[in-house]
C-alpha cells in the first residue's frame, strides 16, 4: 500500500495542570501514541515536536522522558497550527522516504505562561485575539443577518460534544443550550464566555508511518491513510491588516481546501466530519463556508437544520472543538488527529459518526497560516 | 505676584512612534504614517519596505489623514493590556476602519457602542493614556466624524 499512515495515536486530557509539568504530560501522550500504534520508541525513525509557549531546548528535553535513543528531534513552532505542522514535517519526511516511522508530539501549559502580560508599548498588544473574532461577527450580522442565536447554536453543539468526550476539558453535566451560551456573559460583544475556547494545559501525539508498515504492524485494523496534507500563509490583498492579532484572510481556507481536495481526488461530498480551528465561534460558522460544506451565505439556514451537529449530514467539532476539548496551543491539532483517527476506526464511542470514511482537519495559526489534513479509512 | 502664565499644553508623546503623528496643536487631527508604492500606488499601514501587492522595493513614507469608514467594531467586556484610562463599566470599543487610501486599522474607539454602526465615517483623535514624568503618553482612538 502506497503513502503515509496514521499508525497510532494518544492525548491526556486537556484541562488546568498546575501541578503537572510538559515534560509528565508530553510523555504520557507520546507513550499513549506508541501503545496504541503498538512500537517501542526504539522503532522511532525521527520526532517532531510542537509547542507555542514554553522556553527553547524545551522540545528536547520532553522527548527525552521517552528514551534517549539518538533519535533526530526538531522543534516546529506555528502558533495554534504547531501540532497540525508537526504532522505535517512527520508527513513529508515519510512520504519522501527519509524515515519509515515518526513520532509526533504536541504539548503547551498556557497556566505557565498566564500573567505575562505583553509589552503595553507594543500597539501590535492592544487589540485582543476576542475583538478580532468579534469584529468577524459584526462583520457577518452586518452581511447576512446573522444572528447571536446562531452563534450560540454552534457553541452549544460544541459543548454538548464535549460532554461525550472522555479528553474533552470542558464536559457539562448537563446538556447545554443556546440560552445559556448567550446569557454567559459577554466578552466582546457579540461574543459570550461560552462562545470561545478555555485557556488550559495538555498534551497530544500520533505515529505516523509509511502505509505499508501500518497494515503490518495492526493487521487487525483499517489503515487510516493521510490523504491530503496542506500548509499555507497569507495572500495579499486591498484592506489586509496588517498588525494585531489576525487569522486569515477567508482565502487561505479557500485555497487549503481547494489544496486538499485535489490532492485527496474526491471533493465535502465524501467527507463525513470535520474539525476546524473554532477558537470563537464565529470561525466555524465562516468554515462550513470557506472550506466548501455550504454555499456562501447559506451557513445560518444549516445551523438551524442541524447539517453539522449530530446525526447532522458532516459534524464539525465532534470532540467539542476548541471550544469544548480546549486549545492549549501546540497539541491542539493534533487532538484533532486523534478524534479523526478514532472516528475512522469505528472507536469514537457515543459520539461516533455513522460510516466515517474519510475527516478533515483544519487549523489557523495566527501571523497567519492554514494548515490542513484529510484521513481516510483504507 | 501673580503666577507665570504656563504653556496650555503639556508634552505629548505616541505610546509607539512610527505610526502617528502628534501634532503640537491639540485641536488638530493626528495623521497616519503609511507607506506608498511608487510603482502601482498601493498604500500600506504599518510602512514597509517591499510592497505587499507588486514587491516594489520603491516605497515611501507618508502622512494621511487619520479618518476612513468603519468595516466592522465589537465592544470588549475584558482589560485592555496596559490601559489605566480607557477601561470602564461599559467595556471599550474596537474597530476596523478603511482609510480612503485603501489600509485597513485595528484601533480603539471612544465614547459609547451605540454611538457605531459599520460604513460610518470616523475620525482619529489622541487619547491620553498616563504621564510618564509630565510628559503625556497618548494612543490613537477614533470617534464618529461630526
Amino acid at each position: 500500500m502506497e503513502g503515509v499512515a496514521i499508525l497510532g495515536v494518544g492525548m491526556i486530557r486537556f484541562g488546568m495542570y498546575p501541578e503537572r509539568t510538559v515534560h509528565q504530560m508530553g510523555c504520557e501522550a507520546g507513550l499513549a501514541a506508541l501503545d496504541d500504534a503498538g512500537v517501542s520508541f526504539r522503532d522511532i525513525d525521527a520526532v517532531y515536536a510542537g509547542h507555542i509557549f514554553m522556553p527553547p531546548m524545551t522540545a528536547t528535553r520532553v522527548v527525552k522522558e521517552l528514551g534517549l535513543t539518538g533519535v533526530p528531534v526538531q522543534r516546529i513552532e506555528n502558533a495554534s497550527a504547531t501540532g497540525t505542522c508537526a504532522l505535517r514535517e512527520a508527513y513529508l519526511a515519510v512520504a519522501g522516504g527519509h524515515y519509515d516511522r515518526v513520532l509526533v508530539l504536541g504539548f503547551d501549559k498556557m497556566t505557565q505562561v498566564m500573567g505575562a502580560a505583553p509589552d503595553p508599548k507594543d500597539m501590535d498588544e492592544a487589540i485582543l485575539p476576542a475583538a478580532f473574532f468579534a469584529m468577524w461577527a459584526t462583520r457577518r450580522m452586518h452581511e447576512r443577518g446573522t444572528k447571536p442565536e446562531h452563534l450560540a447554536a454552534i457553541a452549544a453543539k460544541n459543548w454538548n460534544f464535549g460532554a461525550l468526550n472522555p479528553m474533552s476539558q470542558r464536559q457539562p453535566k448537563t446538556r447545554v443550550t443556546p440560552e445559556q451560551v448567550l446569557a454567559s456573559g459577554m466578552v466582546a460583544w457579540p461574543l459570550t464566555k461560552m462562545m470561545a475556547c478555555p485557556i488550559g494545559d495538555g498534551a497530544a501525539a500520533a505515529v505516523v508511518c509509511r502505509a505499508d508498515l501500518a497494515k503490518r504492524y495492526r493487521p487487525e485494523r483499517p489503515v487510516i491513510r493521510i490523504a491530503a496534507s496542506h500548509l499555507g500563509s497569507e495572500r495579499y490583498e486591498r484592506g489586509h491588516l496588517f498588525m494585531g492579532p489576525v487569522v486569515g484572510p477567508a482565502q487561505m481556507s479557500r485555497d487549503a481546501a481547494r489544496d486538499l481536495y485535489e490532492q485527496a481526488g474526491f471533493g465535502p461530498e465524501d467527507i463525513q466530519l470535520v474539525q476546524v480551528h473554532d477558537a470563537f465561534v464565529i470561525e466555524e460558522l465562516e468554515y462550513y463556508e470557506l472550506l466548501g460544506f455550504c454555499r456562501e451565505g447559506e451557513a445560518e439556514a444549516h445551523i438551524e437544520a442541524g447539517t453539522f451537529g449530530p446525526g447532522g449530514k458532516v459534524p464539525f467539532s465532534t470532540d467539542g472543538g476548541l471550544i469544548a476539548r480546549g486549545h492549549p496551543g501546540g497539541p491542539t491539532g493534533l487532538a484533532q488527529i486523534w478524534e479523526t483517527t478514532l472516528q475512522l476506526r469505528g472507536e469514537a464511542g457515543p459520539r461516533q459518526v455513522p460510516n466515517a470514511r474519510a475527516g478533515l482537519c483544519h487549523m489557523m495559526g495566527g501571523g497567519s497560516v492554514c494548515a490542513a489534513h484529510i484521513l481516510v479509512r483504507e | 505676584m501673580s503666577p507665570p502664565v504656563m504653556a496650555a499644553v503639556r508634552a505629548r508623546v505616541p505610546i509607539k512612534g512610527g505610526y502617528f503623528t502628534v501634532p503640537d496643536d491639540p485641536a488638530a487631527t493626528p495623521e497616519i504614517v503609511v507607506s506608498r508604492c511608487e510603482d502601482c500606488g498601493e498604500y500600506f499601514f504599518p510602512t514597509r519596505l517591499v510592497c505587499a501587492k507588486c514587491l516594489s522595493r520603491r516605497l515611501v513614507t507618508v502622512q494621511v489623514p487619520a479618518q476612513g469608514t468603519l468595516y466592522s467594531y465589537t465592544w470588549v467586556h475584558l482589560p485592555l493590556f496596559g490601559s489605566t484610562r480607557i477601561e470602564h463599566m461599559e467595556g471599550y470599543g474596537v474597530g476596523q476602519v478603511d482609510l480612503p487610501e485603501g489600509p485597513r486599522l485595528q484601533v480603539p474607539l471612544a465614547g459609547k457602542q451605540t454611538e457605531y454602526r459599520i460604513g460610518m465615517p470616523l475620525v482619529g483623535q489622541l487619547e491620553p493614556l498616563r504621564d510618564e514624568g509630565g510628559v503625556e503618553v497618548v494612543i490613537l482612538q477614533f470617534r464618529p466624524a461630526a
